[in-house]
């Protein structure tokens, strides 16, 4: 680790800044069994450069489809997505993407995974191993560039993944419920990891994830969506400075507020008890 | 006895068991004179062909024989397997017009060819090798055909989310991605060009090697020939065995061993 | 040779649509294209004869019922064969699965056999059996017994160990463990032995009628090579193929209603 605490690899500090993502009126369809299905319906969101959101919402509101479309891996919805004034069509290096599942390449090393992301942008060939190893400090996995991804644990894959997504300099960085298969612990240090990347990096992100005390943590706002077909409920600005405490009353207040807005109780009443309904005739 | 059992001596000794007692068996039917013992070589003629085909250099020139005839059908049949199974998983609308002709040509066993190819091309070492490449090339082209059609999209969107070209998103994605099951049709199809090899040689007979030795052995009734030479092509077996499995796990040192 | 029966490969016809007729694509598109290039005269025919003749010759010989000899001998032959090779792979995969005694004394054994491909054990026996009956059905029962005996071990040794643990739980008694674990965990393994096996057992037939024989589809088209009948050879090229082709097919339906609840 160099002196500085949150090295800044390779970004200008009088940089502006930059990655400005715009959603407007974006609605989205499957065809299920010859049926439109509305997924996504009137979303209206615009992330400022270099702020961090975090979507909430229960499954099959849509989020990761969301993503996918900001990304450009799917390219037919409604309305518009821009980034920075363009419109967003089809996959681009300003965008980067972190999956749920690491995604890493197993029949190559990590370095070699990461050295892949900067197949086709104008590094030239020179700096790429160089750039490649800080990201990979960036990430702390330094000491495992030759594994292959089965030799790494699931946390230090998905910090893989991250850095990765990181080495190209994207614009926005997309997360798709990156920590979501990581057991509590892990999940915990990887999104100390994260935060501290972020504010190193300080590219705009958009996160999705089911764990509400995640999104608050991190994010600046939290969008949360209610789903059928997916829609922005509610938009909640974390009026915290980074980086953030995790005890702070702030934060807890406002995951009561969110919880029981996406299960539909009153904050502070306890979920009604289940019975067993053989007992009693036993 | 489950302890003697997991010490290696005693389950070596063992395993000898049978096989000395299959061979006791043996001498002794050979030498008592019955209705067998017309079939039935001594062991020490066994013992005494093996040093005669040795001696004489016989035994070598069949196996180089049977050995390029084996690689060379291989490498032209599975190398044709391989990029045809490429061509028809990158391709759908070429899948679409080949893949019912060749699957219905591979229903046919690679032996049932035999007459028809001898009628063709006669019963040369041309034939011969024809039915090598044919045995080798559909376990190659089906098995390349399965590992590159079934990539997973997850990893084809990651290609596309870092822009690979056609070429990037086939050497860096398919092709590796693919590797696992194109080593397995390799490996089947180098059993069936082994396979193949013996065949064509003990039906067609030209050309020496090893089957043709079979063949003539049989015709005159000399057991022991052919015991050493069945022996020969049990070694050469395990041989090629070894080897591919060693090339796997040399290719696919990324992947996690196997329990 | 190979030390394993290895996984067939999904069929490539997948990708081929799911139309009721998509089954015989395969052979009428072969079909359409064999008679084309027949019909284009670009071979003569002394080199390919047309569907439709080989159809001509398949009617022919089925009115003399001499289709239906060759037919008949070589899947009695097979039948019988495979049936006695299938008990024996049975009895003795199970026997040296189960028991580590008989499995340290016949398994080197077993295994150095294993690595000779089965058609190299043809001139032996027929020096040995002669070249009638008895060798024919020995050879397929000597193809049949090697990958189902590996198949069955493998199945055997594979019931997970949980499983045992399960039944010592809830204090299962010895049949129902037999007739609710053993079995159920080791038949789909031992049927995918058993098809395999099949289909081998039918190459190497071909290949024993081939080199020896006074009927069956190898003799048929060993004749017909002889007598440069292209038409009889062709004929016996497409029955050996369709007969391989139904086994398959007949022996994965069975594996596949034997192994519903796998997918169920």
């Amino acid at each position: 680790m160099s002196a500085e605490p949150f090295p800044r690899p390779n970004v200008e500090s009088s940089a502006p800044l930059r990655g400005e993502l715009t959603n407007s009126d974006l609605d989205k369809s499957f065809t299920i069994g010859g049926q439109a299905r509305p997924v996504l319906e009137n979303i209206n969101l615009t992330v400022r450069p270099g702020e961090f959101v975090s979507i909430v919402g229960a499954s099959g509101c849509g989020k990761s489809t969301l993503l996918r479309l900001i990304v450009g891996l799917d390219s037919e919805y409604g309305g518009e997505i821009r980034l920075d004034g363009e419109r967003i069509a089809t996959t681009s290096l300003d965008r980067g993407i972190v999956f749920q599942d690491h995604r890493l390449f197993p029949w190559m090393t990590l370095e070699q995974n990461v050295e892949l992301a900067l197949l086709n942008t104008d590094t030239p060939k020179a700096r790429r191993a160089a750039i490649v190893a800080e990201h990979i400090a960036l990430v702390g996995l330094s000491g495992f560039e030759k594994a292959y991804p089965h030799q790494l644990s699931g946390g230090m894959a998905q910090r893989a993944a991250i850095a990765r997504a990181l080495v190209t300099e994207p614009k926005v960085l997309l997360l798709d419920e990156p920590l979501g298969a990581l057991d509590a612990l892990t999940r915990v240090h990887v999104q100390n990891e994260l935060q501290r990347m972020w504010l190193a990096q300080r590219s705009t992100m958009v996160m999705v994830t089911h764990d509400v005390e995640e999104a608050l943590y991190l994010g600046d706002r939290v969008i949360v969506m209610s789903p059928h077909p997916g829609r922005v409920r509610r938009i909640v600005e974390v009026g915290l400075p980074h980086p953030r405490d995790r005890r702070s009353p702030l934060l807890h207040r406002l995951k009561d507020e969110i919880l029981a807005e996406l299960t539909g109780n009153p904050a502070g009443e306890p979920a009604n008890l289940v019975t067993f309904p053989a007992r009693e005739s036993r | 006895m489950n302890a003697l059992l997991s010490r290696r001596a005693p389950r070596l000794a063992l395993g000898l068991i049978a096989p000395a007692l299959l061979l006791a068996g043996w001498q002794w039917l050979a030498t008592s004179g019955g209705a067998s013992a017309v079939a039935l070589a001594p062991l020490g003629s066994v013992a005494a062909a093996f040093v005669e085909l040795v001696g004489n250099g016989t035994i070598f020139g069949d196996i180089v024989a049977t050995l390029t005839r084996a690689f060379t059908g291989f490498a032209i049949g599975a190398g044709l397997g391989v990029a045809t199974g490429t061509a028809t998983a990158v391709w759908p609308l070429l899948n679409r017009v080949i893949a019912p002709l060749l699957n219905a040509l591979r229903q046919v066993p690679m032996i049932g060819w035999l007459p028809l190819i001898g009628l063709w091309f006669g019963t040369g070492e041309g034939s011969e090798l024809i039915v090598v490449c044919l045995g080798a090339f559909f376990p190659a082209m089906l098995n390349t055909h399965a590992g590159i059609a079934n990539v997973e999209q997850r990893y084809l969107d990651v290609g596309e989310v870092f822009r690979f070209t056609t070429g990037q998103r086939f050497r860096r994605i398919l092709l590796p991605a693919a590797m696992p099951l194109i080593l397995t049709g390799l490996t089947q199809a180098l059993a069936f060009a082994w396979i193949g090899t013996l065949a064509s040689e003990l039906l067609m007979g030209a050309g020496g090697g090893l089957g043709v030795t079979l063949q003539t052995a049989q015709v005159q009734q000399r057991l022991d020939v052919i015991l050493v030479t069945v022996a020969i092509t049990a070694i050469l077996g395990f041989a090629i065995n070894q080897i591919i499995a060693r090339v796997r796990r040399e290719v696919l040192r990324w992947q996690p061993a196997s329990i | 040779m190979a030390s394993r029966p290895l996984p067939l490969p999904a069929p490539a016809a997948a990708t081929a649509g799911r139309s009721p007729f998509a089954p015989l694509a395969a052979p009428l598109s072969l079909l359409a294209v064999w008679q084309l290039a027949c019909m284009s005269g670009l071979f003569p025919p002394q080199v390919l004869v047309p569907p439709s003749e080989v159809a001509r010759t398949l009617w022919l010989m089925a009115g003399s019922g001499e289709l239906e000899r060759h037919i008949g001998d070589s899947l009695y032959r097979l039948a019988f064969g495979f049936a006695i090779g299938a008990l024996a792979g049975l009895a003795f995969g199970a026997a040296i699965a189960l028991s580590r005694l008989a499995e340290a004394a016949f398994s080197p054994l077993f295994l150095t056999l294993w690595q000779v491909p089965v058609i190299a054990f043809i001139p032996t026996m027929v020096l040995f059996l002669g070249i009638n009956e008895p060798f024919k059905i020995a050879i397929v029962a000597v193809a049949a017994f090697f990958p189902i005996a590996l198949a069955t071990f493998d199945a055997v040794r594979g019931v997970p160990r949980a499983w045992f643990e399960v039944a010592r739980v809830y204090r299962t008694r010895l049949p129902d463990l037999v007739r609710r674990i053993l079995i159920p965990a080791t038949v789909p393994a031992v049927l995918t032995g058993l098809r395999i096996a099949l289909t081998r057992a039918w190459i190497v037939l071909v290949a024993a009628e081939l080199l020896a024989a006074d009927s069956g589809i190898g003799q048929m088209m060993e004749m017909g090579r002889q007598l440069f009948q292209l038409d009889v050879v062709l004929a016996g090229v497409v029955v050996s193929g369709l007969i391989g082709f139904l086994l398959d097919r007949g022996a994965r339906e069975i594996e596949r209603r034997a192994t519903k609840w796998r997918t169920a």
